[in-house]
């Protein structure tokens, strides 16, 4: 390990509010902007941040995400001493087999994972958020405040502090008090749930609570205020630049929607930071003679006769002729059928809009979802 | 199921010569449909195909195909049991007689020696076409013929393949002779400078020709022993096309926007595998207006795309047009430039001329990296 950093990425959660989405794929798998999966973000951001171990934390559907992230090739990943690690509950001979029970607990069950690493510094990664962000420059950070632990912070509204785990601060970076979702919030740092630890420390502090049956093994819940209670050194680490999390259809259609703002910040061509994905043997994207497009974000192998505006079209989608998709995301193989109609809505997977079909509304209050095909008028 | 034939890819010969474009890369290297480089297409045919021992012979200014091919992991060949070898030529003149695929075969006679398997198929990494070289083998076995050559009928060859062979056929498929396309008729048999033999054969020909000539090449001597071997000739049918001049390679291109010769090449269960470059989605502004184009990812597109090719990270500038033109990766056409039959190279930056119109049978070319 050249960075003395390991990285877990906590990708337990079976994103239920992502409803159909992750009945078949974890959410970490689910896609996001054309050609990526959630997962990308942090693990091109470790791959690009000179970290070459990552664990990945799961319970559920870890198959196909196994296969996804074992092929570490595709992040760079791939050298003698790297490698990506999908990690779920497993039986052991002094414990039972257990789910996670919690954030924490997720990495206190593999404390023998990481200890065949040794590492200095344990960097703590959630695994459902959409960013670009240099975690050498955060443990520099951490470094030279000679922190216990480091948290990153972005600056939210005012007004929005009180959905946050928000972040009091000495004005020097040092961190004096941690409030979950505050009614009257002194501070606009929020938790990004990115975390730094010093591992020797967290490893002694994960054993306790392990063992304390009032935990409930939760990083902002539990270990956080026990770190504060117990006088450490805790910092945050304010990042600037885009961040959002995609825990819902609305939120995931969203993030979807900002690469079509011409102000974004999320640059995904920038030749220093590329974030990797799987590559499709498939054709470049096709336009066909009658296509009309305007403010759209499309992806390799995708074809479109029809007309498309303000939309994300994710790899092998097609649109024929005809066919109008408007303000949606179509994620891969999705295919529009002549004369049909989709607005404010995000088609799932390979699913089929047959011909002449109308899905969603203008003005509708949330996204719909369409996660089955749906019959044309002739069908 | 493995393949008994080790693949042989060759480079140009010396009187291929693509203007512009060809003083910057082998052929092989050439951007193909923004997305491709034509090499890929043997490459994957080989691959597709269950060869998995490949050969790409390059002759001159390696760089660019050394670097695009890098392992070879990205054509789906078993990184323990298969390779894919890079063989360079001493010949570094492209345009040298000297510069003939006997030339390169026997300065790396040796590491064909030590091959294992008994046959070989030899493709050109300057013609673009699918061929499933299992089947063609399997036929040449059956057939017991010493040489099988691929070719393709075309109707148009006073215009097009001008420095190609032609296969001269009697009425069983047996090959005469092998003679330049004079552009004299439009029907030939154009010869896809494709092969099957045995690997015994293979060396055995290339001994003769450096006995007979310094400038034979392997056709030359496969025409000239016509008359002792079996050799014989299998039509290709689907899309094929040649970049062995700038027309040839500017239509081959443009001839793909064509959906059912494209959908003929490219088809699901017989993937054309390239590199990736990691480049994001293309965005399209309020003002774009794209159509009949095939477009790369990784570009930025506010002005209007007509029955165009776009390469990888290319941005168009509002009120820029494009029609009728290929433009290759990275470069950048400004505000208000109207740009037509036209190839632009890679890295270029058109801004200060307005307009750039070329003639559809005799397309204008920009040079790679110029600022115009």
């Amino acid at each position: 390990m050249s960075s003395n950093m390991l990285a877990m990425i906590l990708a337990g959660g079976r994103g239920s509010r992502l409803h159909e989405l992750t009945n078949r794929v974890a959410k970490p798998a689910v896609g996001y902007g054309g050609k990526y999966k959630i997962v990308d973000f942090p693990l091109s951001n470790c791959a690009n941040s000179g970290i070459d171990v990552v664990g990945v934390l799961t319970q559920y559907e870890s198959v196909q995400l196994n296969s996804y992230v074992a092929a570490g090739t595709r992040w760079g990943l791939d050298t003698k001493d790297s490698g990506v690690f999908v990690l779920t509950p497993r039986e052991k001979a002094d414990a039972g087999l257990d789910v996670y029970r919690g954030t924490a607990d997720a990495i206190s069950q593999n404390i023998d994972f990481i200890d065949t690493y040794d590492p200095e510094y344990l960097l703590v990664l959630s695994g459902d958020h959409i960013y670009k962000m240099n975690y050498a420059k955060m443990l520099d950070f951490h470094k030279e405040h000679n922190a216990d632990a480091t948290i990153a912070v972005i600056g939210v509204p005012m007004k929005e502090a009180s959905r946050f785990g928000i972040m009091n601060t000495d004005g020097k970076g040092r961190i004096v008090e941690f409030e979950e979702k505050p009614k009257k919030p002194k501070s606009n740092l929020a938790s990004m749930g990115i975390y730094i630890f010093n591992w020797k420390l967290m490893r002694k502090m994960l054993l306790k609570d392990m063992k304390d049956p009032k935990s409930s093994h939760d990083f902002g819940k539990d270990f956080i205020p026990v770190m504060l209670n117990e006088g450490r050194t805790l910092c945050a680490w304010e990042f600037k630049g885009y961040w959002k999390d995609v825990g819902t259809i609305d939120s995931l259609w969203e993030a979807n929607m900002d690469l079509l703002d011409d102000k974004n910040e999320l640059n995904l061509n920038d030749p220093t930071w590329r974030i990797y994905t799987e590559d499709a043997a498939v054709l470049p994207q096709y336009i066909g003679p009658e296509a009309k497009i305007k403010r759209a974000y499309i992806t390799q192998g995708v074809e479109v006769e029809g007309s498309v505006s303000n939309s994300v079209l994710f790899t092998n989608a097609r649109v024929c002729s005809g066919a109008k998709v408007i303000d949606s995301v179509l994620m891969p193989g999705v295919t529009v059928e002549e004369g049909a109609t989709v607005t404010r809505a995000l088609v799932a997977d390979g699913v089929r809009i047959g011909k002449g079909a109308t899905v969603g509304k203008k003005n509708s209050e949330n996204i719909l979802l369409v996660a089955e095909d749906v019959k044309g008028k002739e069908d | 199921m493995a393949n008994k034939a080790f693949g042989v890819i060759t480079s140009a010969a010396g009187h291929f010569h693509v203007e512009g474009l060809h003083d910057y890369r082998p052929i092989g290297a050439f951007s193909f449909l923004g997305r491709y480089r034509v090499i890929d297409f043997p490459i994957s045919n080989m691959s597709n195909s269950g060869i998995d021992q490949i050969q790409v012979y390059v002759s001159s200014r390696p760089r660019s195909i050394a670097e695009h091919i890098g392992t070879g992991r990205h054509y789906n060949i078993n990184s323990k049991r298969g390779k894919i070898q890079l063989l360079f030529s001493q010949i570094n003149n492209p345009q040298s007689i000297y510069n003939n695929n006997v030339t390169s075969f026997l300065e790396n006679y040796e590491i064909i020696e030590r091959m294992s398997l008994p046959y070989v198929v030899v493709a050109p990494s300057y013609m673009v076409y699918k061929q499933d070289y299992q089947k063609l083998l399997d036929d040449h076995v059956e057939s017991g013929a010493d040489v099988t050559l691929l070719y393709h009928r075309v109707n148009d060859a006073r215009d097009t393949c001008l420095s190609c062979n032609v296969l001269n056929l009697n009425k069983q498929k047996g090959v005469l002779s092998i003679t330049p396309n004079m552009g004299t008729a439009n029907e030939k048999n154009i010869f896809m400078d494709t092969y099957v033999m045995s690997k015994e054969l293979f060396l055995d020909l290339i001994r003769q020709a450096k006995a007979l000539s310094s400038v034979c090449t392997l056709s030359d001597i496969v025409s000239l022993k016509a008359e002792d071997l079996d050799v014989r000739g299998v039509a290709h049918r689907g899309t094929f096309a040649t970049i062995t001049s700038f027309n040839d390679y500017y239509c081959a291109n443009l001839g793909l926007l064509d959906r059912d010769r494209a959908d003929d090449l490219f088809r699901s269960n017989w993937p054309i595998y390239t590199r990736t470059t990691n480049a994001c989605p293309t965005k399209y502004f309020d003002t774009a207006e794209v159509r009949k184009s095939m477009i790369a990812n990784g570009c930025l597109i506010e002005g209007e795309v007509e029955n165009s090719i776009i390469g990888r990270d290319v941005r168009i500038r509002k009120g820029a047009v494009v029609k009728n033109s290929i433009i290759l990766a990275y470069t950048e056409i400004g505000e208000g430039v109207r740009i037509e039959n036209t190839i632009v190279d890679k890295w270029a930056r058109v801004n200060r001329v307005k307009e750039i119109v070329g003639r559809p049978d005799h397309p204008d070319y920009i040079r790679r990296g110029d600022t115009v």
